[in-house]
């Protein structure tokens, strides 16, 4: 025998009332099945059977009071109530056993610590795909620094292009050609160019102008109107030089690799200055007898690469100059002038800037400076 | 060797240590008649008396008040209270007098006193059935706190507990009281304090946990190895002192760090653990360390609890963020 006690059906309720029965005496009844229907001071609930059996005793009928803890409902079972092991909530248990493995007190310290590095060489690693086993670390304690994923991938890039994947007979790298490679590289990582393209009308220009020196002249008076375009910039200090004077670098083909030689004070030259100064350039870069500080400076560079081949390019940009004007090769076309077709004489110009440093207008008003410059010369 | 239970192991310690050592008292409430709320000072009367096994009023900072005055004469009691939650009217005993007894006279008594309550939610009981606030105590200079997380663990680290002359916070993870059995040799081994237990190497990531989320850390562990990747877990077991040296090396082996805790997030003992990891650590990690913790809400009823406790999955998809750093 054992005996259902009314349960406190809310919080600290000290009775409730019986509504309806769900269950008879001497019925059946599961463990969870709705015995009773009751009502206290705060709602109607249904109470579930704690216990399975057979049902001997309802003591109370519909609409009498039962106080809480009073009996409530007599069961016949022969089931001997186990010890829950807690008068409050459900603990689970289950026949599993527990392994514990091969417990250490204290850690493992089976493998040596694994590479140390800061966390910002980390993420440059990781950007750069590079594998931190094979970085060779400077910093104290064996520790990694950004620098030493730099110097990595530095050697490793010095490394592929002079032997690792190239096959047959190759040959290192030397002097100009050398440079450039480097040059070129650090600008492509570095600056972040934007190219545009305009023609310039020669039609009206004079026989037998010296177009590059008037172009010169285009690029002084653009870095003038728009000194932006001439300017030094530090992309890690974010720092820049704006340069009242205008040092141009112009650009020379030789077998040896490019040569960049610097018009150093172009503002101030006349035209017979700059023609000279350019042939001298052109004949001592051939000759290989140009001086190292002719090579330094440039503000501002020009590529007249027109003069081989070619109408329109992206000229790459020398670090830390901003800007490299392009000129095309000049041509013969037909042209809308008056409303007539007429043939008449263009030259590409192609301007790159350096974003980080310009703005589009202002390289567009530099260009545009250019080609006005040129259009009206006499 | 008997196969027994995590709250069996605790009686088994108990009545081990009481039949050694005739200074050791049980106290508490219901504990002696009734044998405890769960069971766990079962039997301990009819063996050792009424003098040593005591019923107290149902007064918690009464409770701690005659243990400490016991240990400060040289008794060695083992006070209970029945949940975490009620153990806060005994903090002004715990923290003003039995932490700073040795320090308070110089060194000339000590407070050899283990508080015990069984912790932590999981076992469908009202809100203050549910604590974790093992930071409270962790927090207090003075304070061991010991939190076992197998019946083995318990046994072995109850026994230390009792034999430092210092007080404990003995901590017994309610949820695993029942859930698995072990053989455990009655032979009154104490396990040290004071010191982490590795209960799985690794190589890819460290699990730290303590307490009955080493359950659900375990079977993570389990699950990743089946992805193919190697977590160590770490059983903190005494959460202060912390052994820092068993993380740092562990760690700084994985690159990679998981705390798992059921307290809340903020200002839980995973805070000052990723907070060492990262002052001693930093340049071994390969991520950003996590926390996979209960949330800063009072521990939901019965029917939320589940969403409270740190989950399996909850875990392994910390541990895949933590993956996706080379």
């Amino acid at each position: 025998m054992k005996i259902f006690h009314l349960p406190d059906l809310g919080e600290g309720l000290a009775e409730a009332e019986i509504r309806e029965w769900y269950v008879n005496e001497g019925d059946v009844v599961k463990v969870d099945q709705p015995l009773v229907s009751m009502e206290t001071a705060k709602a109607v609930v249904d109470v579930p059977s704690p216990y399975a059996g057979k049902i001997t005793q309802l003591h109370g009928k519909a609409n009498e009071i039962i106080k809480t803890g009073a009996p409530l409902i007599t069961y016949e079972t022969d089931e001997v109530v186990a010890d829950k092991g807690s008068v409050v909530g459900k603990l689970e248990t289950s026949e599993k056993k527990w392994d514990d493995g091969d417990v250490i007190i204290g850690g493992t310290k089976t493998r040596a610590p694994a590479i140390k590095a800061m966390p910002a060489a980390r993420v440059l690693a990781q950007q750069l795909n590079v594998d931190l086993s094979q970085v060779t670390a400077t910093g104290p304690q064996g520790l990694i620094t950004a620098d030493d994923v730099k110097r990595f991938m530095e050697n490793s890039n010095e490394n592929k292009s002079s032997s690792t994947q190239l096959t047959g007979q190759t040959e290192a790298l030397r002097g100009v050609r050398r440079v450039m490679a480097q040059t070129m590289a650090q600008s492509h990582r570095e600056v972040v160019p934007v190219t545009i393209v305009e023609d310039v009308d020669l039609t009206d220009l004079p026989p037998k102008s010296d177009i590059t020196v008037l172009v010169l002249k285009a690029i002084v008076a653009a870095a003038k109107a728009e000194p932006a375009l001439n300017t030094w910039f530090d992309g890690k200090s974010l720092e820049r030089k704006v340069f009242d004077e205008v040092h141009i670098g112009l650009a020379v083909d030789s077998t040896e690799g490019l040569f960049v030689p610097v018009i150093k004070n172009a503002e101030a030259k006349s035209d017979q200055e700059l023609r000279q100064m350019v042939d001298e350039y052109k004949k001592s870069v051939s000759a290989r007898t140009v001086a190292a500080k002719d090579l330094q400076g440039a503000t501002i560079t020009l590529s007249n690469f027109g003069m081989i081949a070619g109408r329109y390019a992206t000229p790459i940009i020398v670090p830390p100059a901003v800007a490299i004007l392009g000129c095309g090769r000049s041509r013969d076309v037909v042209m809308p002038r008056n409303g007539q077709m007429v043939i008449g004489r263009i030259m590409p110009l192609s301007l790159t800037f350096d974003h980080r440093a310009v703005t589009g207008g202002e390289a567009t008003r530099f260009l545009g400076t250019v080609i006005q410059q040129l259009q009206s010369a006499k | 060797m008997a196969e027994i239970t995590l709250v069996e192991a605790v009686n088994q310690a108990l009545a081990y240590e009481m039949e050694a050592n005739p200074d050791v008292i049980v106290m508490g409430e219901d504990i002696a008649k009734n044998g405890g709320v769960f069971r766990a000072t079962v039997g301990l009367l009819d063996k050792f008396g009424a003098e040593r096994v005591l019923d107290t009023p149902l007064a918690e900072s009464m409770i701690a008040g005659l243990a400490v005055g016991m240990a400060a004469r040289g008794l060695k009691p083992v006070a209970e209270f029945q949940f975490m939650g009620f153990i806060y009217p005994a903090m002004d005993e715990i923290i003003n007098h039995a932490s700073r007894m040795r320090n308070r006279t110089r060194g000339r008594l000590t407070c050899p006193v283990v508080f015990r309550t069984p912790y932590g939610a999981g076992i469908h009981a009202p809100e203050h059935h549910s604590e974790s606030t093992e930071a409270y105590f962790a927090h207090t200079p003075g304070l061991r706190v010991v939190v076992p997380s197998s019946p083995s663990r318990a046994y072995g680290l109850l026994l230390a507990s009792i034999r430092d002359p210092d007080p404990v916070i003995f901590l017994e993870p309610s949820r695993l009281y029942r859930y698995a059995k072990q053989e455990v040799k009655n032979d009154g081994k104490a396990l040290p304090l004071d010191v982490c237990f590795t209960l799985r190497s690794g190589d890819d990531v460290t699990l730290v946990t303590w307490g009955a989320m080493v359950k659900e850390t375990l079977a993570a562990a389990q699950s990743l190895e089946a992805a193919g990747i190697s977590a160590e877990v770490i059983d903190v077991a005494t959460i202060k002192p912390l052994d820092m040296d068993t993380i740092l090396a562990s760690v700084e082996k994985t690159g990679r760090c998981v705390v798992i805790h059921e307290a809340p997030l903020t200002c839980g003992v995973g805070a000052e653990i990723l907070a060492q990891i990262v002052e001693k650590a930093l340049f071994s990690l390969k991520a950003p360390p996590e926390r996979v913790t209960g949330f800063d809400t009072i521990v939901p009823y019965a029917r939320l609890e589940k969403y409270y406790i740190p989950s399996e999955k909850r875990i392994i998809d910390a541990v895949n963020r933590l993956m996706e750093f080379a």
